[in-house]
C-alpha cells in the first residue's frame, strides 16, 4: 500500500516531526511505501508532487494547522481516502491509524 | 451536533495556525526586549534603557511585539477563509492592538482573536458571490479587502471594542495584581494544564492564555508555564536515571533524549513514556508541573519568551527560582513515580525463574 502524509503542528518543532517518524515507523513495520512532508515553523520539507498524491492509496493529514497546499489532496478527499488526525494522537497510536488506513 | 462539532475543530485549528505565525514574532519581540532592558536602569517609570545601541536592540523588540497582533489575526483568517483574509485580518488585528474610536479602546489579543475569525467568515461568505467575470478579477484586490475591512472594523469599533476592552483591562488589572493566595493558584493550574496533555490541546491554551497576557505586559503566568514545560520530561529523564530497574533499556535511552527536551523546553519528550504507564505518569507529571508553576508564580519569575526550560534562562526575571521551581517540581514527580511505579519482572534467559512481582501490573501467563 502507497501512503502520504503531511505533518503539521502550531510550535511545528516537535509534534510535526515526531508525528512523522511515528508514520514512517509503522508504515515500514507493515511493508508499506510512505512519504511524509513536514510543514513545520522551517516551512515545507519533504515536500509531496501532485503524482505522488494521485499515486498514493491514502492520505493521512495529522495537522493541527492549516497546510499550504491543501488542494493537492482535493481529488482524494472527494474520493474518501484522506484520513484527518491531530498530530498528538498519531504519535500516541500510530497502529490504530494505519489500521484505520487499510479499512479505506 | 456533527457540524457544530466542525465549526469548533475549524475555529480551533484557525486559532493554532495563527499562533502558529506568530510565535517567532513573539519570540523576536521577548529577546530584544529583555536584552535591552537588562541593560537599563531602574527607575520609577519602570527600566529606562540610555545606551543609544541598546535603544535601537528595544525598538526592535517593540516592533517585533507589535506585529505579532497582526500575524495572530491576519493567520486565523486565512486559515478560514485562504489568501484574501490574510491582508483584512491583520490590518484589523492592528487596529485592535491600538486605540481606535472615541473612547481609545484597546482589545488586545482577544480583540485580535475575534476580528480574525470575524474576517474569516466575512471573508468566506464573500467567495460565494456570483459576480460577472469583469468583476471576479477585481475581487480579491478590491472589493472583499475594502468590503471586510469596512464591515468588521465598523462593527469593531462601534460594538465590539468597548465592552471587550473592559473586559481586558479587568484582566490584566486582576493578574497583575496577583499576590500571595491567588498567585499561588494560578501558578498550579497553570502547571497542571501544561502537564496534562503535554504539548496537547490544553497545554496550547494554557500556552494562549499566557502569550495573551505577555502581549499586555504581564510576564508571570508565561514564567510558571514555562517552569512547567520542562517538568515532565526532565522528571522522566532523571526516573529513568535513578529507578534503573523500573524500566526497560529502551525507556532509558528515550530518558536520555527526554533529559535534552527538557533542558530545551519541549514537554513532548515525556509522551512515550506517558503512553506507556498513563496512570502513573500523569498524576506524577501533573503534580510536579503544578508545584513548579505554584513556585514561580509564588517567586515572580517571569519568563520573556515563548519557550521554556532551562535554555531561556538568560530571558528570564528571577532566574535563581525559575531554576529552583523547575528542579523542585522534577523531584516532586521523581518522587511520585519512585514510590508508584513498579519495579520490572526481572527476567533471565531461558529456563524457568521464579517471577518476583510486587505489583498487579505484570501478567503471568501460566
Amino acid at each position: 500500500m502507497k501512503v502520504v502524509a503531511v505533518t503539521a503542528c502550531p510550535t511545528g518543532v516537535a509534534h510535526t516531526y515526531m508525528a512523522q517518524e511515528a508514520i514512517e515507523k509503522e508504515c515500514r513495520k507493515r511493508g508499506y511505501e510512505v512519504k511524509v512532508e513536514t510543514q513545520g515553523s522551517m516551512g515545507i520539507e519533504n515536500e509531496l508532487e501532485q503524482e505522488e498524491v494521485d499515486a498514493a492509496d491514502v492520505v493521512i493529514l495529522a495537522v493541527a494547522i492549516s497546510i499550504e497546499g491543501e488542494d493537492r489532496f482535493e481529488e482524494k478527499m472527494d474520493a474518501g481516502k484522506v484520513i484527518q488526525i491531530d498530530p498528538g494522537e498519531v504519535i500516541k497510536h500510530p497502529a490504530d491509524l494505519l489500521d484505520k488506513a487499510e479499512k479505506l | 451536533m456533527k457540524k457544530e462539532n466542525k465549526v469548533f475543530k475549524d475555529l480551533q485549528k484557525a486559532f493554532n495556525t495563527g499562533v502558529s505565525y506568530m510565535l517567532p514574532a513573539v519570540v523576536v519581540g521577548g529577546i530584544f526586549l529583555a536584552t535591552a532592558l537588562a541593560t537599563g536602569t531602574a527607575t520609577d517609570a519602570g527600566m529606562e534603557v540610555t545606551n543609544p545601541f541598546m535603544k535601537n536592540l528595544l525598538d526592535l523588540g517593540i516592533a517585533g511585539f507589535s506585529m505579532m497582533i497582526p500575524l495572530l489575526s491576519g493567520y486565523i483568517a486565512y486559515s478560514m477563509a485562504g489568501k484574501p483574509g490574510i491582508a483584512p485580518g491583520m490590518i484589523l488585528g492592528y487596529v485592535a492592538n491600538n486605540p481606535i474610536g472615541e473612547s481609545q479602546v484597546k482589545t488586545g489579543f482577544l480583540g485580535a482573536m475575534i476580528v480574525g475569525i470575524a474576517v474569516g467568515y466575512v471573508v468566506k461568505w464573500c467567495k460565494t458571490w456570483k459576480v460577472p467575470a469583469t468583476i471576479r478579477t477585481i475581487m480579491p484586490i478590491l472589493i472583499v479587502p475594502v468590503f471586510t475591512t469596512f464591515v468588521v472594523g465598523l462593527v469593531y469599533i462601534y460594538i465590539i471594542a468597548v465592552p471587550i476592552g473592559a473586559g481586558m483591562n479587568w484582566l490584566v488589572s486582576v493578574l497583575g495584581e496577583m499576590q500571595g493566595g491567588s498567585a499561588i493558584v494560578l501558578g498550579l493550574i497553570i502547571g497542571a494544564m501544561t502537564a496534562i496533555d503535554m504539548g496537547g490541546p490544553i497545554n496550547k491554551t494554557a500556552t494562549a492564555f499566557t502569550l495573551a497576557l505577555m502581549a499586555e505586559g504581564i510576564y508571570a503566568p508565561n514564567g510558571a508555564h514555562r517552569i512547567a514545560v520542562a517538568i515532565p520530561p526532565l522528571a522522566m529523564a532523571i526516573s529513568t536515571f535513578i529507578d534503573r530497574k523500573k524500566y526497560t533499556s529502551e525507556d532509558k535511552d528515550l530518558g536520555i533524549s527526554a533529559f535534552f527536551m527538557g533542558l530545551i523546553g519541549i514537554t513532548e519528550g515525556a509522551i512515550p513514556f506517558a503512553v506507556k504507564d498513563i496512570k502513573r505518569v500523569l498524576p506524577a507529571i501533573i503534580i510536579g508541573s503544578a508545584v513548579g508553576g505554584a513556585l514561580g508564580m509564588a517567586n515572580g519569575v517571569e519568563a520573556l519568551v515563548p519557550h521554556g526550560g532551562l535554555i531561556i534562562l538568560p530571558v528570564v526575571n528571577g532566574k535563581l527560582w525559575y531554576f529552583l521551581a523547575m528542579m523542585i517540581g522534577t523531584l516532586v514527580s521523581v518522587a511520585i513515580l519512585h514510590f508508584t511505579k513498579p519495579n520490572l519482572v526481572e527476567e533471565t534467559q531461558g529456563k524457568n525463574n521464579e517471577f518476583k512481582t510486587n505489583s498487579e501490573d505484570t501478567e503471568i501467563v501460566k
